[in-house]
């Protein structure tokens, strides 16, 4: 399934992450990066495809619901944003005590910028286990199409 | 010759190729009285595909992330590029193995490790002389 994806390979795989992260504090990067670009292992992180009919964006935002996350879709550029807030009330988190925390808390905002040529008005999101999945389809006439070819 | 050639041509690429990527899911650990919880953060894992299993003190961890996806989709960009988590941590002694309690939901995996009753805390009451 995702066994494709590695062919697009930007930077190392989560589990690694740490580890760069720190050689990337150690030996700051010489070349220039994105001005915009965002470290890996950001909350949520998100995956796109493609497929003939439209583009498919997976969101993974595991612990919300899908009132807690907003998708909004403005100039091209797709926007998920929310909260993940703690997940005890306050006076039970003061009464443990907390060996890792590793995972994400707050606020988050993420923009992508899509390919050209979508059908906004028909974009759906839906939501399954922690993964939002938004489907955008392609307008019509960019959708791949067959050309008969005719006897002379 | 190429018998040399022949036997040095090592296996190794096609046990690399069956190596299976995994992602490692961040995780709280926090202790409350007489337990300790363990939150895992799993999207795209269903309660069929999670895997939690305590082997001589080691409990494992393990989910593949199960997304219903079209026929012929193409990546155009990815973050999360391997489709299964695995994390695991030893656990200690006072831990009643056999009383650990799972559940997930939207993603998120909490587990419950009570204590044995044995190593709980108690209050000793103090008596007036």
């Amino acid at each position: 399934m995702f066994g494709d994806l590695r062919r697009f390979d930007t930077g190392r795989t989560q589990g690694l992450d740490w580890f760069r992260q720190w050689m990337d504090e150690m030996l700051p990067e010489a070349g220039a990066a994105d001005i915009r670009s965002v470290p890996r292992g950001s909350f949520p992180m998100i995956n796109v495809g493609r497929t003939d009919d439209a583009v498919r964006v997976y969101v993974f935002a595991a612990g919300l619901s899908a009132e807690e996350l907003e998708v909004s879709l403005q100039d091209n550029v797709l926007t998920v944003s929310g909260r993940r807030g703690p997940d005890a009330a306050p006076e039970a988190a003061a009464a443990r005590t907390d060996f890792r925390l590793e995972r994400f808390r707050g606020e988050f905002s993420r923009s992508l910028a899509l390919p050209d040529g979508l059908d906004v008005e028909r974009a759906e999101a839906r939501f399954r286990d922690g993964v939002c999945e938004v489907l955008l389809p392609k307008r019509e006439e960019l959708k791949p199409r067959r050309i008969a070819i005719q006897a002379a | 010759m190429n018998d040399v050639t022949r036997h040095d041509a090592p296996q190794a690429p096609a046990d690399r190729e069956q190596e299976v990527e995994t992602l490692l899911p961040p995780v709280d650990i926090f202790e409350d009285g007489n337990a300790l919880h363990l939150i895992a953060d799993m999207p795209g894992v269903t309660r069929e595909s999670l895997h939690i299993e305590v082997d001589n003190n080691v409990l494992s961890l393990e989910g593949e992330v199960r997304l219903e996806m079209p026929e012929g989709l193409t990546a155009i960009y990815a973050e999360v590029r391997a489709q299964r988590y695995a994390r695991r941590f030893t656990l200690s002694h006072e831990i009643d193995a056999e009383a650990i309690q799972a559940r997930i939901d939207n993603g998120v995996v909490e587990l419950v490790l009570p204590r044995k009753e044995t190593h709980r805390r108690r209050r000793i009451e103090v008596k007036a002389a």
